[in-house]
């Protein structure tokens, strides 16, 4: 698997490439086999045989090339969650999207028989002949113009514009649809990131199920009658009653109709809600028969602290969520008693736990510290990072700053060792030449203005594992003269407090994407956002324009703006790789975030009956989606029954 | 007694006003709003934040308004039956809240039941018995609940029900009967499930009513009439229970006033550890998430419910026991 995810294919994205349907090989159809569990819906007439209900050209899943097998109908998948709106968790791990990320991070159409790019300002997207919503609907290019004219430039349904994903310098695109399954999009400048957002797993969803949501819509029913269910319901307009309505993210309204392999059938508030196979799914296996292969996922709410002990008691087929790696020895000694395996699957997070010197921090002492490089290397390499590997992660964790992951093609040893031996000789003269000479009694070294350095390190107070590994850190920064203290605060005031710059230190996780390709925003790795924890002040100022925040300062922090700006305006891969390379070199170099260890485990529970989901792999937000990227619509189970004793 | 009657209902408005302005205002104390918490939500699981959406909501969701005008609209509401909206769970509050109503009073009311069946045998022995083996033993037992943490209790019970019993974890009931109509199965589900809340919750309740009920039946035991009642040669468990007990159990009327706010909460602590479809977790979840109109709305049910509760003991009691003058209560 990991090798897989390391193969990096050049055929991505380029200028004017055409990628086709994943069955890119132009495979026949097969024969069609009727779902068993649909037989008595199309027997009374309620839905259509499998032949109407499957597109006209379907998309023939190629298990082989996934390193699956064709599998069998029937099943049923439960899993646990904790709260109402998990049941998001369902559009994220159904996983259809316009474009996707295959098992090797390629982008493949998914939705859409086939898309093109020119320039990458210019995006023509194919879609299915006779694709289907989940109601049996046809799912045209109609649904992308009603996004784009009545929801996305609707002034009370967008009330704050285009979203950012389709802005570039401010400018949104030219839509145009070119038939009734061919539209197009086309941007002035090159807009890198949109095919990355279609397929993220919280997507920017271009289309809607006009059908559905026009009679909540002002344009196609009455206002007046709308605005009045509107306020019985307490929403202010008929725009807020639409967007409730619409709910495509949290998947919770049983009447909307959706693309996913399955569709929720339950109103909410529950504790329990069933997704049932979406009927008109848009692809089928090599032997004809139409995925998803499991009839139903349940997903059972409760306690997000008694997950572990639920599905150590059986309770899920297949779970991640809310599972730590600290529950792994009691989950393993259930594995017996139940059917199920528990494996480790590889997180992808740049740091499992990093700490971010707040290069905008009010007190004038400390921001000049922080902002010196000599310092924050004397950090680093005063932490005994195999220490903390060895006891908090049974030394399962690599030891790495905070950069990309060996799975990435951007990986380099250098970016994860740079400045993260355990060094104590180095450490201690780094602050001895930046002039952190004078030391109190206790041997801590005193700032210039002749206070202790004593570095308070904020967490946002709600895992145990970031205090145990501050604690070890607080060991052996003592060596150095700095003095750790650690202190819970609460999330709500967590990032307020480092934004106006009272917090000099926080403790969190490093960057979200440790799989990137040259082809996903390194904006992570420069400033782009008020919420970037080690310059808050900086980020913001990039990300509104200019119109609040702080401009970057630090010379080396402004090459890293123009770099990602350079990224965003190129249009080959070579320049994006080597402008990537360029900033996670910055990076290293200059330690803006001090990571810990990274590539730490996830426990997954599996049924052991359940088939084609791999026992190793990436359980990753973005890329990745979770389960998302090995298609859960493939999964199945050995027998019928769902794992029922 | 009309003129009572009215004059301590106009009296609840000013309270419940009272009550209204003060829960908000806690709600409102701590910094950051539910917006905030929903971004680090957001950030730890890795997910993107639009700001553009993030600002969105925030003018959806009213937080752009003064504090003023908020407490305005949602007290005004209030008034004619809309409690607001969850932010988390997206939906108006009454449907949040009266989803859970059901099984929260099921729970509740048999718990009662059940301490007042454990609780009332044994504190009439513990009286007429005083300082004997029987009492010290079952004071023993009834403390030892009392001091028991309920959540550790509902832990070890959990595990036992699951090892034992195959019975499966948490909620009232197994996950396939939820929603589904109720039916002979289903009953027979939720029975299995509900006896480890009731237990746990009702083992600490009981410790105390013990304990008051010994006390208030101490008293009594003590008096002349007791004696005399005796010396007249009336049987023992009939002159028992048809004058001390009478005169004993004040207190237990008294209580109706917290109990009826306690068979909408519960036990939430307990709740939340056994993940019982009850309102108390919906409570609590709403707190730490700063889903600040579903506590608030939730706060000001059991004020009222705490208001009217005091009301009825009162008047159960005036009613009941003719010692007590409603004038009195009434004068200050």
């Amino acid at each position: 698997m990991r090798d897989l995810i390391r193969r990096f294919p050049a055929i991505l994205l380029g200028l004017g490439l055409s990628v086709g349907a994943s069955g890119a090989f132009a495979t026949t159809v097969p024969n069609l086999v009727e779902v068993p569990y649909l037989k008595p819906a199309v027997k009374a007439g309620k839905i259509p045989p499998i032949e109407e209900r499957v597109p006209e050209d379907v998309d023939v899943f190629d298990m082989k090339a996934w390193g699956k097998m064709p599998g069998k109908y029937g099943g049923q998948l439960k899993f646990l969650m904790g709260k109402q709106k998990d049941t998001k968790m369902m559009m994220v791990y159904g996983y259809a999207r316009l474009i996707a990320y295959d098992h090797k991070l390629n982008f493949v159409p998914d939705i859409l028989k086939r898309f093109e790019v020119k320039e990458q300002r210019e995006f023509t997207f194919y879609l299915r002949k006779g694709h289907k919503w989940s109601d049996g609907h046809p799912f045209t290019a109609e649904d992308f113009r009603y996004y784009w004219e009545e929801m996305a430039n609707n002034k009370e349904i967008a009330r704050k514009g285009l979203p950012t994903a389709l802005l570039v310098n401010g400018e949104g695109p030219v839509f145009q649809i070119l038939d009734e399954t061919t539209i197009r999009y086309t941007w002035a400048q090159p807009n890198p990131n949109f095919i990355p957002w279609i397929a993220r797993p919280r997507p920017l969803l271009l289309y809607r199920p006009a059908h559905y949501l026009k009679q909540f819509h002002a344009k196609y029913s009455d206002a007046e009658k709308l605005n009045a269910i509107a306020r019985k319901e307490n929403k202010q307009n008929w725009g807020q009653l639409h967007g409730d309505r619409d709910r495509w993210y949290r998947m919770d309204n049983p009447g909307r109709p959706t693309l996913q392999p399955w569709y929720n059938s339950v109103k909410p508030p529950s504790e329990r809600f069933v997704f049932k196979r979406n009927p008109y799914y848009h692809r089928v296996d090599e032997k004809g028969q139409q995925l998803p292969y499991i009839n139903d996922v349940v997903i059972n709410l409760g306690a997000t602290s008694m997950v572990p002990a639920r599905t150590g008691s059986g309770e899920a087929d297949l779970q991640a969520r809310y599972l730590r790696f600290d529950h792994f020895t009691f989950l393993k000694e259930s594995e017996n008693r139940y059917d199920f395996a528990v494996r480790l699957w590889r997180k992808a997070r740049g740091s499992q736990i990093a700490l971010f010197p707040n290069m905008n921090a009010k007190d004038e002492v400390w921001r000049k510290l922080f902002r010196d490089v000599r310092f924050r290397r004397a950090l680093s390499v005063g932490i005994n990072r195999p220490e903390i590997n060895q006891v908090i992660y049974y030394g399962l964790a690599k030891e790495s700053q905070n950069t990309v992951l060996e799975e990435s093609p951007l990986y380099k040893d250098q970016y994860r060792t740079a400045w993260t031996e355990f060094d104590l000789k180095t450490a201690n003269k780094l602050l001895d030449k930046i002039g952190l000479t004078e030391r109190d009694d206790e041997g801590t070294r005193l700032l210039p203005d002749g206070r202790p350095a004593v570095i308070t390190i904020e967490t946002a107070g709600e895992s145990t594992e970031q205090t145990d590994v501050l604690e070890l850190v607080r060991d052996s920064w003592r060596r150095i003269g700095i003095k750790l203290l650690s202190k819970p605060s609460q999330r709500e005031v967590f990032r307020q407090r480092i934004y106006s710059g009272e917090t000099i230190m926080s403790v969190w996780s490093g960057a979200s994407n440790g799989i990137p390709t040259p082809l996903m925003s390194p904006q992570e790795f420069t400033p782009s956002s008020k919420l970037q924890l080690q310059w808050p002040q900086w980020g913001h100022y990039i990300q509104s324009g200019g119109k609040s925040g702080a401009a970057p300062d630090l010379p080396s922090v402004k090459l890293l703006v123009d770099k990602n700006k350079a990224w965003f305006r190129a249009t080959d891969v070579e320049t994006k790789r080597e402008l990537w390379h360029e900033i996670l070199t910055n990076h290293a170099d200059n330690v803006y975030i001090i990571g810990l260890v990274n590539a730490t485990k996830q426990p997954i529970v599996i049924h052991k009956k359940l088939r084609n989901i791999p026992d190793e792999g990436v359980y990753n937000w973005h890329p990745g989606a979770y389960f998302g990227i090995y298609r859960p619509a493939t999964f199945w189970f050995a027998t019928d029954g769902a794992g029922k004793k | 007694m009309l003129e009572y009657l009215v004059r301590r209902i106009l009296i609840m408005i000013p309270t419940l006003l009272a009550i209204s302005l003060i829960v908000f205002l806690i709600i409102e104390l701590p910094p950051g709003d539910y917006l905030e918490s929903y971004i680090s939500e957001l950030q730890a699981q890795g997910e993107e934040v639009d700001q553009k959406h993030i600002e969105f909501l925030r003018e959806q969701y009213g937080f752009d308004k003064p504090i003023m005008t908020r407490y305005w609209e949602w007290i005004t509401g209030m008034v004619v039956g809309d409690f607001g909206f969850s932010f988390e769970y997206r939906l108006p509050v009454s449907e949040v809240v009266g989803d859970r109503l059901f099984l929260t009073i099921l729970v509740s009311m048999v718990t009662i039941i059940f301490t007042w069946i454990i609780a009332f045998p044994i504190g009439l022995y513990s009286a007429t018995h005083q300082y004997s083996w029987g009492d010290y033993g079952l004071t023993f037992i009834g403390l030892l609940g009392l001091a028991t943490p309920n959540f550790l209790l509902a832990l070890i019970m959990l595990y036992f029900a699951n090892v034992v019993f195959g019975t499966s974890i948490g909620g009232l009931m197994d996950p396939e009967y939820i929603d589904q109509p109720w039916s002979w199965a289903k009953v027979v589900s939720v029975i299995e499930h509900l006896w480890i809340p009731v237990v746990v919750i009702g083992t600490s309740g009981t410790a105390g009513m013990i304990r008051r009920l010994r006390a208030n039946m101490l008293d009594e035991l003590q008096k002349q009439y007791v004696t005399t009642a005796r010396a007249k040669g009336l049987p023992p468990l009939r002159l028992l229970l048809k004058y001390p007990l009478r005169n004993a159990i004040n207190f237990f009327i008294a209580d109706i006033g917290s109990l009826l706010p306690n068979i909408i909460s519960g036990a939430e602590l307990v709740a939340v550890v056994l993940s019982l479809p009850t309102t108390g977790p919906v409570l609590i979840a709403a707190l730490q998430s700063q889903d600040m109109y579903l506590a608030g709305s939730f706060l000001m049910f059991l004020a009222s419910l705490t208001v009217i509760g005091v009301l009825v003991s009162d008047i159960l009691l005036a009613w009941l026991d003719p010692r007590i003058r409603l004038a009195g209560g009434a004068a200050k």
